[in-house]
């Protein structure tokens, strides 16, 4: 790791209610370098990754394709997990992982047959990987398909996603044991 | 009333805030907390910046100001900026005592005589042997002469004795010492040695927690942290179970940040623990 991640003996006094579960992860014992950050930052990630009005397999297709949008192995490996658990098939969370930024993939369509899921990916590579405004087939896909405050909602999380991807990627976080050894159970190992 | 100010008032937070001015130092004693010595990063506290954050501290409801390293008096800068520091609050500058002969005694005469300043003076044992074991050849001495050369030019004198077992006859013998000089009982300060920084390493010292060190904001260049005896130095790294924020300007941003970290705070030892 490019910074020391902060055990709970070093943890500043604010930071301590996160470590009071164990420990906290790498992302919360980086960033407790500069806890009056990580007091704003957190319960705003919560807010934006956490439970909301967007149901959990929407968060997390949105999490994962967006990671591997920007290629952030420690996003792409801990949240192909919790993916799982949302209810994704291998299939799909190996299309969000692996192909290439394009919801006209002929793979990624037969992963994703609600015309629903491919108005949102395609949105999410708009957004995530694009440049520029967003193109009009994204902007009337997405509109048809979801409420005005999911649209907000999902497009922060995109941009949260990506604040964590390139956090995680730039400090070179480490995927946890238990991760890695869930995603050689289920298919996903080296 | 601010909230910071009703704090203070209530004892939840100290009324002192402490400024580590720089880090660096002529001497490195066995048990400093800060790894200070002549080679380090000297971390310094830009001077204009230390008034605008004690003319802050006065706003808040602090009511006195501490500054302390390292060295404070290795920055030639420093006897004006502890004067205009004065001029805002009541002051407390720790020192070693090594520094005050020659010219930089007599700009420290001409900046402080006659302002509210008390210069705390380290002086660990009654004879030279046993403290200059600690804070290094000839400190002894040097304190011996310093200390009654100011008291005679007009400035206020603390005397901090830094200890982990003293004999009852080896505090008689240093009351003795600085009752001679003028420096009477209450500003003669007995603590013992924590167990940080260098102290740590060498395994001496009182271990001490959060609840066992005072509520005194203290501005470091690195942030803000807990008590001055917070920001230590480990092995070149400083310590960050004490911080607080790393913002320090405006003061009111650690200050609030600290009173919610009291907020939490359980009764501790610091008074059994004579940590001050």
């Amino acid at each position: 790791m490019l910074v020391p991640a902060l055990v709970v003996e070093d943890a500043p006094l604010l930071m301590r209610p996160y470590y009071a579960g164990g420990d906290p992860g790498p992302i919360l014992a980086t960033m407790a370098h500069v806890p009056e950050l990580t007091e704003v930052a957190m319960p705003f990630l919560g807010a934006a990754l956490g439970a909301s009005s967007v149901d959990f397999r929407t968060k997390e297709i949105v999490i994962v394709r967006t990671s591997a949008l920007l290629g952030c192995r420690y996003c792409v490996d801990s949240h192909t997990t919790v993916a799982l658990d949302a209810g994704l098939s291998f299939d799909q969370v190996l299309a969000l992982r692996e192909l290439a930024p394009s919801a006209a993939d002929s793979d990624l369509a037969s992963a994703f047959v609600s015309s629903r899921e491919r108005a949102l990916i395609t949105w999410i590579d708009a957004v995530a990987f694009g440049r520029g405004s967003i193109a009009a087939p994204a902007n009337e896909a997405i509109k048809a398909n979801y409420a005005d405050h999911e649209i907000v909602e999902i497009t922060v999380l995109i941009g949260a996603t990506m604040l964590l991807n390139r956090y995680a990627t730039a400090l070179q976080l480490p995927v946890g044991a238990s991760t890695l050894e869930r995603l050689a159970v289920e298919g996903f190992g080296p | 009333m601010s909230s910071i100010a009703e704090a203070v008032e209530a004892g939840v937070l100290g009324e002192r805030v402490w400024f580590y001015a720089n880090y660096h130092c002529n001497l490195e004693c066995t048990y400093c907390l800060t790894e200070s010595g002549p080679n380090v990063d000297r971390r310094m506290l830009d001077a204009d910046w230390m008034v605008e954050r004690a003319r802050e501290a006065k706003e808040l409801g602090f009511r006195s100001i501490g500054v302390t390293g390292g060295e404070p008096f290795m920055v030639s800068s420093m006897p004006s900026t502890i004067a205009r520091i004065s001029e805002i609050l009541p002051t407390v500058v720790l020192s070693n005592g090594s520094l005050f002969h020659g010219p930089r005694l007599e700009r420290i005469v001409e900046a402080l005589a006659g302002k509210d300043v008390h210069i705390q003076i380290s002086l660990d044992a009654p004879d030279a042997v046993a403290n200059d074991t600690k804070r290094g050849e000839e400190n002894f001495a040097d304190v011996c002469s310093a200390i009654p050369r100011l008291v005679e030019r007009g400035l206020r004198v603390r005397i901090a004795t830094t200890t982990e077992d003293l004999q009852q006859e080896d505090h008689d013998r240093l009351c003795a010492l600085h009752r001679e000089w003028g420096v009477p009982d209450e500003d003669h300060v007995v603590r013992p040695i924590v167990a940080r920084g260098r102290a740590a390493l060498d395994g001496i010292g009182v271990v001490a927690t959060q609840a066992d060190l005072p509520a005194e904001l203290t501005i470091t260049a690195e942030g803000a942290f807990w008590s001055a005896f917070g920001p230590t130095v480990r092995n070149g790294r400083t310590d960050t179970d004490m911080l607080i924020t790393r913002v320090t300007a405006p003061l009111s941003r650690p200050a609030e940040a600290m009173l919610r970290a009291a907020g939490g705070r359980v009764a501790g030892a610091d008074a059994t623990l004579g940590i001050r």
